[in-house]
């Protein structure tokens, strides 16, 4: 039996890297600090899918890594607009492949963010963000918003590693000397911590996020008595709120980025935190779902110029989301192939999308079944990132940590399997053009 | 290519400016990616009178990282300017100011630059600026963290415990296989977490001790290593006009350390930026003069000019407070990231356009810099990029210095300013191309230690980085001198060709250097007391899992420090 | 005159998988002077492989042209899945007779540009001159701005009789937007310049807009922040006149807003 110290959690977009479990016989048997119970659960492991397959009449047949991987190469060989999907569940290491073989086919390629933050993302790139590590929300901010999300039950960590409960070097009282702002529709079990609930109207954090910002710059006097549902003296607290504090972080979740205005709102909670700034130091940032949706985007940043929904058709990167993202993708119908990988689109997309994913030939890159198995043609298992496999992954604030590998099997890794697709279709190149 | 591979350049005319070879014809021999005296059975390239140059060693620009990648993300407007497809050596492209990893290899190489220093990278973030770097082609590299707003570096200059802070700075570089002490808005930066600045005597909030105090501590513990490369600073004041004084006291306060060995003990990054007069943008003016002057009677010092290309480039610094005035003015999208107990950054896209008279006065006191320090030793070429312009820019400015007559007509196309706040228009000096070999390579071979490493220069045993202009030595025509830095007739990387006639042709993997300071193990267990404490109550992460991993590093090159006895 | 006629053949939309041609390629400058052969043969992306344009499209050629600016291309059959007809077009003119794909009249130039039906989004994303008309409904993004740009549409003539989606004529500068229809929510998003008129109904129109003009005939749902100017009267109409956006700051604060 061993203790391993300084285990890196693979769930969330917190990556709790301070985990300490124990190990036997090649198996994690214990989790004895640092993860949540949904942390925990995946450390300790569950059901993976013991071998490749491929449907047959309906049926998923057991079949090899080989055959599998021949067959994949075929299908995505022959797309006209492969789609590559999925990718923040895996680590860097495989993401830099899979950004080679959508370079390789010409390919569509995008991650979870098109149905996570990516309207975050869009937002930074008509704003930017201003931002810290999460480290300076722990050791400074004493005014915590979170906005449209619900850590409690998402990110269970969140509060007690970075946030409201901890303790840091100008808050070493944690709580105690710091309020908790939460704006939701819902009274979630975040917001029932909170000092201050501000109960928005489902859809208006919009003019909610313009009426702070005329506010806080001088012009209480045009904001009507409510706005969105909230009554102007609440907007006047939380501005009084924000001027009083020496250090405003605002969180945001799901609640804002597919309600409304979309990526709009995020744009608007920017503007407000832009606004704030003037008053005093005020930043901002999004709770990342996956361990590594940071990750792909920061890969596909640096390694074709743009974060997600990348058409490579033309042998560079054409980035329009809303035209290239998975989501629009196969809800218009444009693929005529589909390889998820590291994700769970059946779980996630919305049914018109699924209807054409169910048409079109699937190929799952997954330790796990899950409803994208469902649409599958071809099954290939992976190890598990931080279980069985290393890499590098990116926090939700983009800071860098690498996972480790705690087990030992011979399960072959995403990055490998994604690597040995890319080999197959170079060969059917390389032979088509003889 | 095999290791053993021969190659024979003939008929080059050749500028190595550390072997004092200033235009002469002859022959290089290449065996196993080094020089050497003889060969036997080479392949030939004959470069028919051609100027041939080491490999260009760009001292400072920011290519790599969490702050480089946050201007790519936010800018799709810059990304979709550069756009070009992959080809059969080589991955796709984009971006003009924030090209793609790919990109920067490629457009680099094909101006025969064959090593890049990465200015400035948070350590907390250090293996992402690691693992970026793995995906720029052909380009040696290394990093420089930043270590002066951390609050070790800050507690030991309280303490005076100037020993500890070796031990720290030590553990620091190791840590994030770093090559040196990059200091940016020191003091200022941590104050910028509370939304505040400081300028050189002002005391940062709660830790007491001034940028000034804070630049000479680093400077004393930097030099009880055998250090290649002094501190590398960015002053404060970054961009205020009137900052000039800032700059020459700044510059004062190492002036009675001794370094290691002949060389400087501060070099001073993007002085066009710390070069400015007046006291508004009103009466806005040029201090290169006053600047220059500095440089030219002392000896302790190196600077990098950070010259303007005129046109649209994305800002990026750890100078958090200066970035957000920047975008103050502009009103454009602003990104920052505090880093948590160590550093901070900005990113805010800015024109430089020639109709504004604030922006050519900047753009003509990079060159004056070049133009009135006397000593090319003491000057090297940058952009800053991409803050005052993008690299792909430097040939420009090689034009520039080489020709009175482009600078008459460039100046003619400006603000009319220029006449009048800067003393551009009244230089005649024109750079010869010794010069210019020193300022884009040889300098910043020197000054970094990476001559004694087989960098900037073409001596026996060195590397085999070469670069092939398409040009005669005597070509006058700045048209011309530009068209050639841009696009080499070759380009030669350990020794194979990289770039023929301005095209990639192959894309081998550069190597990161890397320093190891070595300092005692007594000292460095004291202070490793104190930085675990930190790492268990004020950081986010675990100490045992910050340091960068070797797997960051696939081709990796050491440089030890020693302590000096 | 010459009329250019590119019918898509049926076999293209009729596959499991409805993957797009683009026809940036195909414009009245690009093939003028042309012959039916040459036509045949421009290479335009279906996915990611180029094929001819006669292997996707029927071609017919009638009439002759002096210049580019006589010649005029009619794209027929099922275009939903032809994307940036018309786009960059500088001359001549360009006729859709079916509804269209993303990016129709993109970067616009001059010359006219009419779809005989609705439009995908991003129609005359970042237009600077000449003429576009949309006989049916205009997706989201009508002459918005590329992603990160703060400059979106500059200059041209945009009608559209049906209805606008969400965020059109976002950070536009110039030109003349008429909807004839309703606009969703959005409508002059960051506005610094020109005129958008909505005769239907808008949602949030002008959020934080520091210049330009739009008017609303319709239903207004309004922003929070704009400030009451005056009631004014425009071509016999009454309106009530707003300044906006304030959440920008009062010195920024340029855009007038006219709603009923």
């Amino acid at each position: 039996m061993a203790e391993l110290t300084d285990v890196v959690c693979s769930l969330c977009g917190c990556v709790c890297d301070d985990i300490v479990l124990e190990v036997e016989n090649n198996e994690v048997v214990k989790v004895k600090r640092g993860a949540c119970s949904v942390g925990k659960a995946k450390l300790l492991g569950h059901h993976r899918i013991p071998s490749p397959m491929i449907r047959e009449n309906g049926e998923l047949k057991e079949v090899s890594y080989d055959e599998a991987i021949k067959k994949a190469a075929e299908i995505l060989y022959k797309s006209r607009r492969p789609l590559l999907y999925g990718w923040s569940s895996t680590v860097c290491e495989a993401d830099k492949v899979g950004v080679e073989l959508a370079e390789e086919l010409g390919a569509v390629i995008d991650n979870t963010a098109s149905v996570c933050h990516g309207p975050s993302v869009l937002a930074i790139q008509d704003v930017g963000l201003p931002s810290c590590t999460l480290g300076e929300v722990k050791n400074r901010a004493d005014l915590i918003i979170y906005w449209g999300a619900n850590p409690a039950y998402a990110h269970a960590n969140h509060m007690k590693r970075y946030s409201y409960v901890s303790k840091g070097f100008w808050t070493e009282e944690g709580k105690k000397n710091k309020k908790l702002v939460v704006v939701d529709p819902r009274k979630t079990m975040t917001a029932k911590m909170a000092d201050v609930f501000v109960q928005i109207k489902q859809g208006y954090d919009y003019p909610v996020f313009s009426a702070l910002r005329a506010i806080l710059r001088g012009h209480a006097d045009v904001v009507p008595d409510e706005v969105g549902g909230v009554p102007k003296e609440q907007l006047m607290e939380i501005a009084e709120m924000v001027k009083g504090a020496k250090f405003v972080m605002t969180f945001f979740g799901m609640g804002v980025t597919h309600t409304g205005a979309r990526h709009n709102n995020i744009v608007n909670a920017i503007q407000f935190t832009r606004a704030a700034h003037t008053h005093t130091k005020a930043s901002i940032m999004p709770l990342r779902g996956h361990y590594n949706v940071a990750g792909i985007n920061q890969v596909l940043t640096w390694e074709t110029g743009f974060p997600f929904a990348i058409d490579m058709a033309r042998g560079y990167a054409w980035y329009n989301p809303g035209e290239d993202s998975a989501t629009d993708c196969l809800w218009r119908g444009d693929c005529d192939s589909a390889m998820i990988i590291a994700s769970d689109p059946g779980a996630h997309f919305p049914g018109p999308s699924l209807r054409h994913m169910a048409k079109i030939p699937v190929i799952q890159i997954d330790p796990y079944a899950n409803p994208t198995t469902e649409f599958a043609d071809i099954v290939i298992p992976t190890a598990v990132s931080g279980i069985d496999a290393e890499g590098s992954v990116y926090r939700m604030d983009n800071i860098p940590i690498r996972l480790r590998k705690i087990i030992d099997s011979d399960v072959p890794t995403d990055e490998e399997i994604v690597g040995r697709i890319l080999t197959e279709i170079r060969a059917l190149r390389a032979k088509e053009v003889q | 290519m095999a290791a053993e591979s021969e190659l024979i350049i003939k008929n080059g005319v050749v500028f190595d400016p550390i072997n004092g070879v200033k235009g002469e014809q002859m022959d290089l021999f290449i065996r196993g990616g080094k020089i050497v005296e003889a060969v036997s059975n080479p392949k030939v390239i004959d470069a028919e009178g051609r100027v041939v140059m080491p490999g260009g060693v760009d001292i400072h620009a920011h290519i790599a990282g969490g702050k480089v990648n946050s201007g790519r993300l936010m800018r799709p407007e810059d990304g979709r300017k550069g756009l070009v497809p992959k080809t059969k050596v080589c991955r796709c492209q984009s971006g003009y100011s924030v090209p793609n990893t790919f990109a920067t290899g490629y457009r680099y190489a094909m101006m025969g630059y064959t090593f890049v220093m990465e200015a400035a990278m948070p350590p907390l973030a250090a293996r992402h600026t690691h693992e970026e770097i793995i995906d720029i082609p052909i380009l040696d590299n290394a990093a420089m963290p930043l270590i002066d707003n951390n609050w070790m570096t800050l507690e030991y200059i309280k303490s005076g415990d100037i020993d500890l802070l070796a031990a720290y700075i030590a553990w620091m570089i190791k840590a994030t296989k770093g090559y040196g002490v990059k200091v940016v808005n020191p003091g200022g930066t941590e104050a910028w977490a509370w939304g505040k600045n400081c300028n050189l005597h002002d005391a940062v909030p709660t830790f007491d001790v001034t940028p000034a105090e804070i630049v000479k501590g680093l400077a004393e513990a930097t030099e009880k290593y055998e250090m290649p490369h002094s501190i590398h600073v960015h002053p404060n004041m970054l961009g205020h006009p009137g900052n000039f004084e800032v700059t020459k006291a700044t510059y004062d306060l190492v002036k009675g350390i001794r370094p290691y060995r002949d060389r400087p003990t501060m070099h001073a990054t993007h002085t066009q930026f710390h070069s400015y007069g007046g006291s508004t943008w009103g009466d806005f003016e040029s201090q290169a003069k006053s600047i220059a002057e500095y440089i030219n009677v002392n000896d302790h010092m190196s600077i990098d000019i950070g010259s303007i290309i005129l046109g649209d480039t994305t800002t990026m610094t750890a100078d958090g407070p200066m970035e957000y005035d920047l975008y103050q003015i502009t009103g454009r999208k602003w990104t920052n990231c505090d880093v948590e107990l160590e550093t901070g950054s900005g990113i805010t896209p800015f024109l430089y356009s020639g109709k504004s008279p604030v922006n050519t006065i900047q753009w003509a006191i990079g060159q004056e810099l070049a133009l009135l320090v006397k000593d090319p030793w003491k000057v090297a070429l940058t952009t800053d990029h991409p803050n005052a312009g993008p690299f792909i820019g430097y040939p420009i400015i090689i034009s520039m210095l080489m020709s009175k007559k482009r600078r008459d007509e460039l100046a003619a196309e400006v603000h009319k300013a220029i006449y009048d706040r800067s003393e551009l228009p009244s230089i005649d000096r024109e750079y010869d191309l010794n010069e210019i070999a020193i300022i884009t390579r040889g300098m910043a071979a020197k000054t970094l230690g990476l001559s004694e490493h087989g960098k900037g220069h073409l001596g026996i045993g060195a590397d085999a980085d070469i670069a092939i202009y398409d040009m005669t030595p005597e070509e006058r025509d700045a048209g011309k001198i530009q068209k050639a830095f841009l696009n080499t007739k070759y380009t030669i990387k350990a020794g194979e060709i990289v770039v023929k006639d301005g095209e990639v042709v192959a894309t081998p993997e550069g190597r990161t250097i890397f320093v190891t300071p070595e300092c005692d193990q007594t000292l460095m267990d004291e202070m490793l007391v104190t930085l675990e404490d930190r790492f268990d109550k004020y950081y986010s992460v675990t100490f045992n899992n910050y340091p960068v991993q070797d797997h960051y590093l696939p081709h990796p090159y050491e440089i030890k420090a020693p302590w000096r006895s | 005159m010459q009329t250019i006629t590119l019918k898509l053949k049926d076999a293209i939309v009729s596959g499991v998988a409805k993957v797009p041609v683009e026809v940036d390629a195909l414009t009245p400058d690009q093939l003028f002077g042309k012959s039916e052969a040459e036509i045949k043969a421009v290479k335009v992306w279906w996915g990611n492989r180029q094929e001819q344009t006669g292997d996707l499209f029927e071609v017919r050629l009638a009439g002759d042209a002096a210049s580019a600016e006589d010649v005029k291309l009619v794209f027929e059959g099922d275009l939903r899945r032809v994307k940036r007809i018309g786009e960059g077009m500088k001359v001549g003119e360009i006729e859709a007779r079916s509804d269209v794909d993303m990016h129709c009249g993109a970067m616009m130039e001059g010359g006219k540009l009419v779809v005989k039906g609705s439009a995908n989004c991003w129609a005359g994303r970042e237009m600077r001159g000449g003429e576009l008309v949309i006989e049916g409904d205009a997706e989201d993004n009508l002459c918005a701005m590329y992603r990160g740009e703060m400059t979106g549409m500059t200059g041209g003539k945009v009608t559209v009789y049906g209805n606008a989606g969400e965020l059109t004529a976002q950070y536009m500068a110039g030109g003349e937007i008429l909807i004839k229809g309703n606009a969703n929510m959005l409508a002059g998003l960051n506005m610094k310049g020109g005129k958008i008129t909505i005769e239907g109904d808008a949602k949030w129109p002008g959020a934080d807009m520091t210049g330009g003009e739009i008017m609303v005939k319709g239903a207004t749902a309004m922003m929070p922040s704009f400030k009451f100017v005056e009631t004014a009267t425009v071509d016999g109409a009454e309106y009530k006149k707003y300044l906006g956006d304030l959440a920008m700051g009062e010195r920024k604060a340029k855009g007038t807003l006219y709603v009923r």
